[in-house]
């Protein structure tokens, strides 16, 4: 093999461009700003995005998939409530967590039951549930923070340390592994590939596309549930608006991660990567004292750049690759095709 | 003979997925007229149609890139951020005119980079506009530093906010609501520009075989939207009277809600001005009756979650049934 084709093979991988954008990033961060490998303050902000972490493992599932789930935020912000108000009405934690988990799971399934069984756009019904959710919890606090569990055992859920880690980061990191497992490992993360690249060729392949996608929703909505439980007995308050626009930071987390929103394309821990990098870049900018004011437009220009980033990497991959005529996997030709 | 063309015009409405939400609304406003009195007079009426227009300018808009099978999620903070234009600039002391150029050139320049990102550099046009979304909302709160823009306000301003009447209940946005729907539907349903936009969203490689050029007509469609957001951004500085940074946050959602029960699909190729004026009408119906009714107002998320969801179904319930109905070809 000569080296043209074997840089083509690393830097076709899945993952590698955002893997070294993250180094990058990292890199300059610590060279600029001595204080950056602070232990305490690096747990104190990664502690932080563990929600964030764990809906965007079950939304990177939802979109490989085919699909999208915008309620994800919401949901996670109601599951917070719902979870949260239990336990201070006397639910025993495991209770309390069931009721969290519960809410999720409730929601998956019914954004699941609309899109699957009533073919509804997916954007629209999630948009529609999105609002649901932030609704119900407007509703279930009554415009206020409510505050909080006199239960240790709850709150012990995110706040436990292990091994110079909390317990939330242990939760977040278990699921971006199991989850990236079932993706790759098992025959039901075949099936999810296959209805995300086409639902049509999956269909013929004898995929019960339906169930697939129903699952997708269902685990999506879940982890949304787990989350909040995760949120609410770090903070152990919950007020209306809580985790609103959560949604936006996972998805661009996934894209820049490399997940394709067409589907088919990306995993789990190349998502979590995504997060990585963007609380990296806040907590940098942070440090290096830039003005909290054009946070939001460095984020933006952040993502365009990733995002282009990744697709040149692909394509540089491919162009490489190009003098070896085997190139018969769909999933490397078809960012150049979208690109015509 | 007239059986025929009386099947047909019937085929036709109940084809058309507008009715069925027009029909929701009927019974809907019937009933409501009924429990609250208060819903018929020509206030609310006045105060309704008011309220509508700055998502009716951003959801005909949204149709246009909807149609031509994109997504344009920064609507919202386009328009705020042309709103802070306008403010500024007039508060500078700029002329209206000129001030108001700058405001539509801001507003269409970043259109036409959510066009040029997403055809010539590949972004998915979720990512390119939400990047938008970001840095359009950064700006005008770097801008600002988290200020609120006042003391820009003049008579004129506020006949163009809405907040003056010209004739009767008719004010300057009602007009030009109705100026620009006719101007859109007849480059949409009459002109070249609008066959090829409905063939790009239809299928964009058959389209491209077809010798359109598909980038170009994508560029256009942004820039068409975000050339409406700067409008619903002149109008929305005049009807508030002060631009906080955070002015056209959440816009966007109520903008493709709009699009959406209207009748325009996130798949490409479909939707029209009069479905998306609909759209506009069935929110603000919404959140009317809400506040009448006395329904309390934390329940208002909910309500339109559940409107959104309804709507899309009774538009899919009345398109099956039409092609239920519909007599066999041939």
């Amino acid at each position: 093999m000569s080296s043209r084709a074997r840089v083509a093979r690393v830097l076709g991988i899945d993952g590698v461009p955002i893997l070294i954008a993250f180094v990058a990033v990292a890199v300059y961060f610590s060279l600029a700003v001595p204080s950056f490998f602070d232990a305490d303050a690096l747990r104190f902000y990664l502690n932080e995005e563990v929600p964030v972490f764990i809906i965007t493992a079950g939304l990177a599932f939802v979109i490989i998939a085919g699909g999208i789930d915008l309620s994800v935020g919401a949901v996670l912000g109601l599951s917070a409530g719902t979870s949260l108000l239990a336990s201070m009405n006397g639910f025993s934690t495991p209770l309390a967590t069931l009721v969290g988990l519960g809410t999720g799971f409730a929601f998956g399934v019914i954004n699941g039951f609309i899109i699957v069984k009533l073919r509804l756009n997916d954007f629209i019904v999630t948009l529609g549930s999105l609002n649901v959710a932030a609704g119900l919890l407007v509703v279930l606090t009554d415009h206020v923070q409510i505050v909080g569990t006199q239960d240790g055992s709850y709150l012990a859920i995110a706040n436990t340390s292990v091994l110079g880690v909390t317990s939330a980061m242990l939760i977040a990191v278990a699921t971006v592994a199991v989850l990236q497992l079932v993706l790759v490992k098992t025959i039901l993360g075949r099936k999810v590939m296959a209805t995300g690249l086409g639902q049509t060729p999956a269909l013929i392949a004898g995929i019960d596309v339906g169930r697939v996608k129903y699952f997708a929703y269902i685990l999506s909505g879940t982890l949304a549930g787990l989350g909040g439980v995760v949120l609410a007995s770090r903070l152990n308050s919950v007020q209306p608006g809580l985790a609103g626009g959560y949604e936006l930071a996972a998805i661009a987390a996934a894209v820049l991660g490399g997940v394709s929103l067409a589907g088919g394309r990306g995993g789990i821990w190349q998502a979590a990567l995504g997060v990585l990098l963007l609380v990296t870049l806040k907590q940098g900018f942070r440090l290096m004292g830039v003005d909290p004011l054009v946070f939001s437009i460095i984020t933006g220009l952040c993502i365009l750049a990733g995002v282009i980033l990744d697709r040149g990497v692909r394509r540089l991959a491919l162009s490489l690759a190009a003098p070896a005529p085997a190139v018969t996997d769909n999933r490397e030709l078809a960012p150049a095709m979208e690109a015509k | 003979m007239s059986t025929a063309s009386s099947r047909g015009w019937r085929t036709r409405a109940l084809q058309d997925p507008a009715i069925g939400i027009l029909v929701l609304l009927a019974v809907a406003s019937t009933v409501i007229a009924f429990i609250e009195p208060t819903f018929a007079t020509r206030g609310n009426v006045t105060n309704i149609i008011n309220a509508m227009m700055t998502i009716s300018f951003l959801a005909v808009g949204m149709t246009v890139v909807l149609i031509a099978g994109g997504l344009d999620l920064s609507v919202g903070s386009v328009m705020g951020l042309s709103a802070g234009v306008a403010a500024n600039f007039l508060a500078d002391g700029i002329p209206m005119p000129l001030a108001f150029l700058c405001a539509l050139a801001v507003g269409t320049g970043l259109g036409l980079i959510n066009g040029l990102l997403i055809t010539k550099l590949g972004v998915p046009d979720f990512i390119a506009t939400l990047a938008m979304l970001s840095l359009a909302g950064g700006a005008l709160l770097y801008w600002t530093r988290g200020v609120p823009i006042l003391g820009y306000m003049s008579e004129p301003y506020y006949y163009i906010g809405g907040l003056r009447r010209v004739v009767g209940p008719i004010t300057i946005p009602m007009l030009l609501v109705v100026v620009i729907a006719v101007t859109v539907a007849i480059v949409l349903n009459l002109s070249k520009f609008g066959v090829k936009l409905y063939a790009v969203g239809s299928s964009s490689t058959g389209a491209l075989h077809a010798g359109v050029r598909v980038d170009r007509i994508k560029i256009a469609a942004y820039a068409i939207s975000g050339f409406m957001a700067a409008v619903a951004g002149i109008h929305l500085a005049g009807r508030t009277t002060t631009v906080p940074p955070s002015i056209g946050s959440g816009y966007e959602i109520s903008a493709i809600a709009a699009a959406v029960i209207g009748g325009a699909s996130l798949l490409g190729g479909k939707g029209r001005v009069v479905g998306a004026l609909i759209g506009a009408l069935t929110l603000t119906l919404t959140r009317n009756i809400i506040n009448l009714t006395g329904v309390e107002s934390s329940w208002q998320a909910v309500v339109i979650g559940l409107v959104l969801i309804l709507a899309v179904l009774a538009n899919q319930t009345w398109s099956d049934l039409a092609r239920f109905v519909r007599p066999r070809p041939g």
